[in-house]
């Protein structure tokens, strides 16, 4: 009777074992329903002044950061400099795998990270700071010089963008394209690259944008067409028939803004292609040989401008340093921000800050065309306007 | 064969140990199939669980909505159709390689063996851009590729798509055929070739009639391998397919789970697991049914197969092979470490991406990767790692290829056998995402691993347990079983016949097993990207992050030191285990 009695044993340690899993399956659901943003220990701190702060934070020793940008290489250099024996512990990741990475951190309790510094805010807003895992902070000496837009539900310390850049070598007199319709004409067929939107949340939100925005895309159709726009069958919006032209007009994907940056703005191509990407990215043009300019002009809009936020994580191990670094990266009271916003001050970054100068190089943000997106309509859009995407081939 | 009659002939059959010389000891397969079930089956099970967190809508849309035919089924058929060639073809190449190096007196056999084996050492992304480098067209823009740049035009097809894709990814896992297959030649008892030839068979019916049907079980495990890798691979479909919108169910996959689409990735990944898993159970059943013992208590010197005239045109072949599939790639990643603008030599060479200090005007402040705190604690995690995968998948490898000889046929023996190779199908990403939503809290006595070294360790060993799995398995089915029956009458209990009697003669097989683990985990990047906290980086994380921050020449300088680490950990493997070379023994 061995052998019944093995398969006995295996049985049950296999039920056991899947028992278990499912448990670990439904907790963390059943959990994060009853989860409601906690009272969390920011009173604490919103009283302190910046030297109670400074000295809580240097007892902490060091503030861990994830990035979005790889610019937080020289703030940890600034901020070091200003604070010894305060260390930044700097990660740079994207937005999308740290809204993974937070979520991780937050239900198995084993919280690494104090600071998120992220874009993606449709996402943000409507999960991270919803679940109560992301909360907000704002220096009190920056609340009178932040509009409040930029300080609801998280603080930002400037915007960053998506738009439609040209080569501007190769088209000296301004950009080729002055609609965005004239992307879906033959002449700029398989001449569009852009970054994977089903890839990249910040390229899904462009496209969210542009369909949330059918109403001005329409009027853009007639301006170029000469007649009003007739949907295709099954088609809602013009902001969807848009898409969908253009990507019968052999729109090229690419997998990272960087390969973007380089088929656009390499220069001494012949006729190279459009593309949607970073308007800053335009300050590495001298050091990596490129012409890349934005094409501000383009009816109805290039594209879109969002802002880059602070999240000061729940449970964070180091609360006071988390909140010094923060403060630093709004910068300090010199009219270009000073070391802790350098990096940040560069053309096509336009800081929050009502006091900070504006840069010459760059178009004013006045005159600046991109749509700012709306964090919570396009969180409700976002999922259908990804899978009326992935319907397109 | 239903249960009692299989339990009432287990019982008749065994009523004394040595009456059944060799046979594994019964708790060997229940606890070997209880850590497979923690290793397997509960990320398994959570996968599947996940799909099921919205009832059945998430199914819904993936099988039957108006995404499904972009999210599933093109993907699912562009998925089969380069798993499958990858398999053929990859297998073939290396296979031919193997059996000129081990059987025949092909001239530099050192060499070309060694340059058989580097491809898989190179992370696959590698050698798709070097792809680039050589066949880019105008598609894209920006630069163009060496051919175009000559002035002719590349076609599209040939750039981009299933056909570089294939290619790309059959020169990467060649080198994993050519391992499996060498192994196994190595250990083909040279008497039978020998009693062949003198019986007067012609070379090609020696290979035909008695080399190739011994080596089988490696044939048929380097092709399953070979196609469940192709299937999951992501980066080589990412990078060359994307511009055409070409998608496998990976790259569908992985778009899922990082933009938060988490379920319907998991849906995906479930599919993918299915679809393979049916293939490996045709597969695994086309060979398990023979023995395949060919080490006999005795061996001795090969005696190697002439090619005649035929040596130095297959000699110049396969050096050129070797040439076009290692060291391009290899010198394509040292050189792009060295340009001082990427991919460009407008502003000539530089060291500074090594050995430069901190400087604000280049890379936004980066120091060079030597001087970088980063740099130097990934280094020892990543070492730490490879060998503490290495060794914990070795053991089990062992273990399972012992019970998969000894107790084949068994139903405990054949479900050990599926289960072990199951991790191969998840792709890396999902099966790191399975193992944070598995671990991420308590689990029973086990408290949260997120973020800790042994939660790296137990997925590592997990992706990995195919490898040794199989190496363990083919190494295995070679050992008579003669052997311990002898040493069961001499009274040999199982502990002893297996570390004086098995653990020797497979040790040649699994050594290249762990070496293969070794080698898989200090490039890894699907697996770890997500287990990976910024207190423990590791290497290919690193060069990952570089990348992305498009500091390519970072990116390539550690992208090198890997290769470099992982050739290091093959030569030091050999010298341990001489026999680990089956080329060099002459």
């Amino acid at each position: 009777m061995r052998g019944s009695l093995t398969r006995l044993t295996i049985a049950a340690t296999l039920l056991a074992l899947v028992a278990s899993a499912c448990g670990g399956g439904t907790a963390p659901g059943a959990t994060t329903i009853t989860a409601t943003p906690a009272p969390t220990p920011t009173d604490r701190f919103a009283a302190m002044d910046q030297q109670a702060l400074e000295a809580e934070a240097r007892k902490e020793g060091q503030v861990v950061v994830y990035s979005f940008t790889s610019r937080i290489a020289a703030v940890k250099k600034a901020f070091e400099e200003k604070y010894p024996g305060i260390t930044v512990n700097a990660t740079d990741i994207s937005s999308t795998e740290q809204i993974t990475r937070i979520k991780a951190e937050q239900e198995s309790g084993n919280v690494k990270v104090d600071v998120a510094y992220i874009s993606d805010v449709p996402v943000v807003f409507g999960e991270l700071v919803q679940k109560g895992w992301l909360a907000s902070y704002v220096p009190s000496s920056f609340k009178a010089r932040v509009p409040k837009q930029y300080q609801e539900p998280l603080l930002a310390n400037r915007l960053s963008t998506k738009v439609l850049m040209y080569n501007e070598q190769a088209h000296p007199g301004g950009p080729p394209v002055s609609n965005l319709w004239e992307l879906t004409d033959a002449r700029w067929k398989g001449k569009v690259v852009m970054v994977d939107p089903l890839v990249r949340g910040d390229y899904l939100d462009l496209m969210t944008e542009i369909v949330l925005r059918s109403d001005e895309m329409a009027k853009a159709y007639e301006a170029h067409f000469k007649k009003p726009i007739a949907l295709g069958s099954g088609v809602k919006t013009a902001g969807e028939q848009w898409i969908r032209d253009l990507y019968k007009n052999d729109l090229i994907l690419a997998k990272s803004t960087d390969v973007v940056n380089a088929a656009v703005g390499k220069t001494g191509q012949a006729s190279p292609p459009v593309g949607f990407t970073t308007y800053s990215d335009r300050r590495d043009n001298a050091k990596n040989g490129w012409a890349l300019q934005v094409a501000n002009t383009v009816t109805p809009a290039p594209g879109i401008s969002f802002p880059a936020v602070f999240g000061v994580t729940k449970g964070a191990p180091h609360p006071a340093a988390a909140r010094l670094l923060i403060t630093f990266m709004m910068g300090d009271e010199t009219p270009t921000g000073g070391p802790g916003f350098a990096p940040f001050y560069v053309p096509g970054d336009y800081a929050v800050r009502t006091d900070i100068q504006a840069l010459k190089d760059a178009i004013p943000f006045a005159e600046f065309r991109a749509w700012p997106i709306d964090a919570a309509k396009s969180f409700a859009r976002r999922q259908e306007v990804n899978d009326l995407i992935l319907k397109l081939k | 064969m239903t249960a009692s009659a299989t339990g009432a002939r287990a019982a008749a059959a065994r009523p004394r140990a040595w009456q059944r010389p060799g046979r594994p000891p019964a708790w060997l397969g229940v606890s070997l199939l209880a850590t497979l079930s923690l290793l397997v089956v509960l990320p398994l099970a959570r996968l599947v669980l996940a799909t099921f967190s919205q009832g059945t809508s998430v199914w819904e849309q993936v099988l039957a909505s108006e995404i499904a035919e972009n999210l599933l089924w093109r993907p699912l058929g562009a998925s089969l159709v380069v798993g499958l060639t990858t398999a053929v073809l990859a297998t073939a190449l290396g296979a031919t390689l193997a059996g000129l190096v081990v059987l025949t007196d092909l001239p530099g056999r050192r060499i070309i063996g060694t340059l058989a084996t580097l491809p898989f050492i190179i992370p696959s992304f590698a050698i798709a851009l070097a792809w680039d480098v050589v066949f880019r067209n105008e598609r894209i823009g920006g630069h163009v590729g060496v051919i175009h740049g000559l002035g002719l035009p590349v076609p599209d097809w040939l750039a981009w798509g299933i056909v570089p894709v294939t290619a790309v990814l059959v020169i990467h896992y060649s080198s994993l055929a050519f391992g499996l297959v060498a192994a196994a030649l190595a250990s083909v008892n040279a008497d039978l070739l020998e009693a062949a030839e003198v019986a007067g068979a012609g070379r090609a019916r020696v290979l035909r009639g008695i080399a190739l049907p011994l080596v089988s079980p490696a044939l048929s495990a380097a092709a399953l391998l070979v196609f469940a890798e192709a299937v999951s691979n992501f980066a080589v479909p990412a990078l060359l397919g994307l511009p055409v919108r070409f998608h496998t169910l990976s790259t569908r996959l992985v778009g899922a789970i990082e933009t938060g689409q988490t379920e319907r990735g998991f849906a995906l990944a479930v599919i993918l697991i299915a679809v393979a898993a049916v293939l490996l159970w045709a597969g695994a059943g086309a060979t398990s049914r023979r023995s395949f013992a060919t080490i006999g208590g005795r061996g001795g010197r090969r005696k190697r197969l002439s090619l005649g005239r035929w040596r130095w045109p297959a000699f110049a072949v396969a050096l050129a092979a070797g040439i076009v599939t290692t060291v391009v790639p290899s010198a394509a990643l040292l050189l792009g470490s060295l340009y001082e603008r990427p991919g460009s030599l407008d502003r000539g060479l530089t060291g500074h991406y090594w050995i430069g200090a901190a400087d604000a005007a280049i890379a936004q402040g980066q120091p060079g990767i030597f001087r970088s705190d980063q740099f130097v604690s990934a280094s020892v995690t990543t070492v730490a790692l490879g060998l503490a995968v290495a060794l914990a998948a070795s053991v089990l490898g062992l273990l399972i290829g012992y019970l998969l000889s000894r107790d084949a046929g068994s139903r405990l023996a054949s479900l050990v056998g599926q289960l072990s190779l199951m991790p191969i199908l998840i792709p890396g990403i999902a099966l790191g995402a399975a193992f944070i939503a598995l671990f991420a809290r308590p689990l029973g006595p086990v408290p949260a691993l997120y973020g800790t070294f042994a939660l790296l360790v137990i997925a590592g060993a997990a992706a990995t347990l195919p490898f040794a799995a199989q190496s363990g398995r083919a190494a295995a089915a070679q050992v008579a079983t003669e052997l311990e029956e002898a040493a069961t009458v001499a009274g040999a209990r199982f502990p002893r016949r297996l570390g004086a009697i098995f653990l020797p003669l497979v040790s040649r097989g699994l050594v290249a097993g762990a070496v293969l683990v070794f080698v898989k985990m200090v490039r890894d990047l699907g697996l770890v990207i997500l287990l990976v906290v910024p207190t423990t980086p590791l290497l290919s994380v690193v060069a990952f992050r570089y990348a992305s921050e498009n500091f390519v020449q970072f990116a390539n300088a550690v992208t090198v030191v890997i290769v470099l680490a992982s050739i290091a950990a093959t030569l030091v493997a050999q010298r341990v285990q001489r026999a680990t070379q089956p080329w060099g023994a002459s």
